[in-house]
């Protein structure tokens, strides 16, 4: 409710935040101005030329599919091309801006049109959740939660009395750690499967033609998960270790068990010191992720490799960096607040 | 002291318990796992009724690309799978696949692949082959301002060599330098892409690669690349990759085969992709 209220107190507000607030509401009315302006798909499909609109009324007639028709759309800016396949292929560009059509075949705004179908396809837009940035940041939060959860098993464990469970703790941290991720993934996702005699596709309905793909994403999963949870376990163990050991030592004499001082009085006091290097790890974990290339799952790597290779254009990598260093800006900055609330106590 | 112990006594056991149900909730998962993966298992030849799954490599021009809009896969395979679907009555259904490990996926993942796949006899012992649809050379590129003579591979003798990675033209560029016929460098890649480009940007010297391949990207970039050299006395054939015992799909695809044979459909597909012979 209090954070409410604050949000609410503009005028509580920091100049800085007054500033922010008005330069991103701008943007967005400017962007929605230019969106509301712009020409609608039809009329864009309209200005293909006459040799274009004949290749596509003979292809009507015809079985085979040649012409690719692209329409890529952001709103205030709109990209179309028409290409055809094959040793003699034609290709036709327009971008759509203000409310006009630009043919844009060659020169600024070839690249220009490029970069927007670079963007568009990276982001995953108009496809599922399995493409582009949409699986890279599911992956990632996905494999880090439950990376997480396992993680404070492991340090527990890693620490325990129990010579056993310390041991078997140890073991896997010390596998997960030492052996590559692409490896571990290449054994989830090839060699379990024949191990234990199933198939990663064959766990979802055989008549999804999206199922392979969910399959992969599965197996990445898993791999990602217990690799994380490894990395985790040693910040936690870290976390938990640099608690005071007077506090385990009062809970102990006020006649609390292991678990209640665990979870009342050392765990809520190392989640404080957990964050910083989770959030190292969570971010090094959206780059790991790129590593699903591998396994044939569509993030924002395996697309601009598959544009890299289809367009032989290097260029689509700076898109890439650009998405990248969005996603880890937004991350590092909920985690900046995150920890920032966490320190009041402090 | 003796209370201490005691303490640690149930703290180790508590751990132990969930460790345990862990493990048997894992388990219990990998059980059922083994059990919906054996259930699925459709008797017969394909995976799934009235469709084809073809697992293909989508990033191997001309053979098999993503359109602009990035979700239509084009190309001479993709326009010869859709061919041999509307003969055999099924509906096919491509999957994108990594090129590593592509083979491991016939059964799982997919019925058959085609992507390129020349036949050879080591690849013949873990996969039925269909009849061959298309004939193709290894073929060698160099930089257009290359002046140099290359007459066969024996030319190749102290260069550096661009493949990609377990491709044909890898193995047979691996056996020369294995047997010491001639000294070469290879830097093999995951994309052929980055061969060509990695002969445009001076790293290496020359590419290794399908003639077929190789006549395209010279076509389409006459500034950069140039064939040198064809071997036409050893000619490969691309083949479907078919499961080891799935005999009875691999009559059925080299009759639908025969029939576009007959049809032209293949000179017609050549003379498209390839421009007229």
């Amino acid at each position: 409710m209090n954070f409410l209220k604050r949000i609410i107190d503009v005028r509580g507000w920091k100049r800085a935040s007054k500033t922010a607030a008005i330069v991103i509401m701008a943007a967005v009315a400017l962007l929605a101005a230019l969106s509301w302006v712009n020409v609608s798909e039809e009329e864009m499909l309209q200005s293909a030329s006459e040799e274009m609109q004949e290749i596509i009324r003979q292809e009507e007639a015809s079985s085979r599919k040649y012409v690719t028709v692209t329409y890529n759309s952001f709103g205030f800016i709109k990209y179309l091309s028409f290409s055809t396949s094959g040793a003699k292929a034609v290709k036709e560009t327009y971008i759509a801006f203000a409310g006009q059509v630009y043919p844009a075949d060659t020169g600024f705004l070839k690249f220009i049109g490029q970069m927007v179908n670079y963007t568009y396809r990276m982001l995953g837009s108009g496809q599922n959740i399995l493409h582009g940035v949409k699986l890279t940041i599911l992956l990632t939060t996905l494999s880090m939660v439950i990376g997480s959860i396992l993680s404070i098993f492991l340090a527990l464990g890693k620490i325990s009395k129990n010579k056993f469970i310390s041991k078997i703790s140890s073991a896997y941290v010390f596998f997960f750690r030492g052996t590559p991720l692409l490896i571990q993934l290449f054994v989830i996702y090839f060699s379990v499967p024949v191990i234990f005699g199933f198939s990663w596709r064959g766990l979802f309905a055989i008549g999804d033609t999206e199922a392979v793909y969910k399959g992969a994403f599965l197996a990445a999963l898993i791999a990602f998960s217990l690799n994380a949870a490894a990395y985790c376990a040693e910040i936690v163990r870290a976390a938990i270790q640099s608690i005071d050991k007077g506090q385990g030592e009062a809970a102990k004499a006020l006649g609390m068990t292991y678990g209640q001082t665990m979870r009342h009085i050392i765990i809520p006091q190392s989640i404080r010191r957990m964050i910083p290097p989770l959030c190292n790890e969570f971010v090094m974990m959206i780059k790991d992720v790129s590593l699903v290339f591998a396994i044939s799952l569509m993030d924002i790597t395996t697309i601009s490799k598959t544009i890299m290779t289809s367009e032989g254009n290097y260029l689509v990598f700076f898109p890439a960096l650009v998405i990248y260093l969005i996603i880890t800006a937004i991350f590092t900055f909920l985690f900046g607040k995150i920890e920032k609330r966490l320190s009041v106590y402090e | 002291m003796s209370e201490n112990k005691a303490k640690k006594g149930i703290t180790g056991k508590q751990i132990l318990i969930i460790v345990i149900a862990l493990v048997v909730i894992a388990g219990a998962i990998w059980g059922i796992l083994a059990l919906t993966g054996k259930k699925e298992e459709v008797s017969g030849m394909l995976m799934q009724e009235g469709v084809l799954n073809v697992g293909m490599e989508i990033g191997y021009p001309p053979f098999e690309e993503f359109a602009e809009d990035g979700t239509t896969p084009i190309g001479y395979d993709v326009d010869f799978a859709k061919a041999l679907g509307e003969k055999m009555g099924l509906e096919i259904n491509f999957v994108n696949t990594a090129w590593d490990g592509i083979f491991l996926g016939i059964g799982e993942n997919y019925d058959v692949v085609i992507s390129a796949v020349t036949i050879t006899e080591e690849r013949k012992e873990t996969m039925l082959f269909s009849d061959p649809y298309i004939n193709n050379y290894q073929a060698v590129v160099v930089a257009a301002d290359y002046d140099g003579e290359i007459t066969g591979f024996l030319d190749l003798d102290g260069m550096v060599i661009a493949v990609q990675k377990e491709t044909t033209s890898d193995i047979l560029m691996s056996d020369y330098k294995d047997t010491a016929t001639i000294d070469i460098t290879i830097s093999a890649n995951e994309k052929i892409a980055t061969c060509f480009t990695q002969l445009k940007n001076g790293e290496v010297d020359a590419v290794v690669v399908d003639s077929t391949v190789a006549v395209v990207y010279a076509a389409s970039n006459p500034d950069a690349y140039k064939v040198a050299f064809e071997d036409e006395s050893e000619p490969e054939q691309f083949g479907i990759a078919i499961g080891l015992t799935n005999t009875a799909l691999q009559t059925a695809i080299n009759e639908a085969i025969a029939k576009l044979t007959v049809e032209g459909f293949f000179t017609e597909n050549t003379a498209f992709w390839f421009g007229a012979e």
